[in-house]
């Protein structure tokens, strides 16, 4: 029997087009998420340590170094939701119509929904009550 | 239009001696209305009888002329030079499977697990096989879409999780397990989702939707494996509140 050659993937397959590199960004930006949810856990665990904790924390965070960081993750988190509710639209396994939906106006609706809520958020947060 | 060339650079691998693949490069005339598949037949007919790979229909209908053309997996009989060229027309094997002879890839692994959705209509043999099951255009628009699959491969060598992870079961044996799974003739989409609800099933997907960009038959295989999740997430879930019950 003739011998193959095996495959082998190059290291940087993902940078072959952009596609490829968009859904690196928005993996890398489900890994995000999970470091805001650390930060988050630990903004709780030092509330409950006490002022001086909790202050000291937030005085960390307001750093230009980390201030920096912050935007860069926030973007890559950003970019994982966009990309999310992009993917929504493009498999739609419960269709309530006899063809499925352009899932650009799935898409429109899902990010409609979520400014509305984020803005839901930030009110009640910073602005209400 | 006579008196242009096109430079071809294509992978050549040649088993018996033991070295690596490595780029030809061959200079050809070409006219606007000729495919890459037409360029490859030109090398072999005028320069280099020595080249090979796999083509049979020339009209996108057999899926055996798969090359990654400029980095790109697509059907050479449907791709126009002048599309793709900008001086050199780089033809690659399909990536994500084992060499055998310069663009001839080794296909096997995909037709066992081709095999394993038993791509075909499931019937109970207890089942009363002499009437007729009549289809409404209704049913077959329910699968027609994942019908068109022709087994090109383009979708297994587009998909990244499939290089990194060869044991996935891969985008085109998904597509036409759901092909089968909705046809209401059908009666095998339980042991089907039993084999896709796995590790190396519907689960390895990421999702990265490369197969579907790719497909030349618009198969959407990245959605069809979406809509498996969905089936087997509630085959499982009715399994576990409703042990007994039809898995259908």
């Amino acid at each position: 029997m003739a011998r193959e050659y095996p495959w082998r993937r190059r290291a940087g397959w993902w940078l072959q087009n952009r596609r490829y590199l968009a859904f690196q960004l928005r993996e890398l930006g489900g890994v995000v998420s999970a470091i805001y949810g650390l930060i988050f856990l630990n903004l709780l665990r030092t509330l409950r340590a006490g002022e001086s904790a909790y202050t000291a924390f937030v005085d960390m965070m307001r750093t230009p170094p980390i201030l920096y960081v912050n935007l860069v993750l926030f973007a890559l988190l950003v970019w994982h939701a966009v990309t999310w509710f992009m993917l929504i639209g493009k498999s739609q396994p419960i269709q309530f119509t006899e063809r499925p939906l352009p899932w650009r106006a799935v898409f429109g609706v899902n990010v409609l929904l979520w400014i509305g809520v984020s803005g839901a958020v930030v009110y009640l947060i910073f602005g209400g009550f | 239009m006579a008196g242009r060339d096109v430079v071809f650079r294509v992978k050549r691998y040649r088993p018996e001696s033991g070295g690596k693949p490595a780029y030809q490069e061959y200079r050809i005339p070409y006219r606007d209305d000729m495919v890459v598949l037409d360029g490859l037949n030109y090398i072999k007919d005028y320069i280099d009888p020595t080249l090979t790979y796999r083509w049979s229909c020339r009209m996108g209908i057999c899926g055996s002329c798969g090359a990654n053309v400029n980095g790109t997996p697509r059907l050479t009989c449907g791709t126009y030079i002048r599309d793709v060229h900008k001086g050199t027309v780089t033809v690659d094997p399909l990536a994500n499977f084992p060499i055998l002879k310069d663009l001839v890839v080794d296909f096997d692994d995909f037709l066992t697990k081709l095999a394993s959705v038993t791509p075909y209509i499931v019937r109970e043999e207890s089942g009363d096989l002499s009437k007729e099951f009549v289809q409404y255009p209704e049913d077959v628009e329910a699968y027609r879409q994942q019908s068109l699959c022709i087994n090109c491969m383009l979708c297994y060598a587009a998909c990244p999780v499939f290089g990194a992870s060869p044991e996935f079961v891969g985008p085109a044996a998904s597509a036409l397990a759901l092909r089968y799974i909705r046809d209401t003739r059908d009666e095998g989409a339980d042991q089907r989702l039993a084999r896709l609800n796995t590790k190396s099933g519907i689960w390895e997907c990421t999702f990265v939707g490369e197969c579907s960009v790719v497909c030349p038959k618009d198969v959407d295989p990245a959605a069809a494996i979406q809509t498996l999740k969905f089936l087997a997430t509630m085959r499982h879930m009715r399994r576990l509140l409703m042990p007994g019950a039809p898995s259908r």
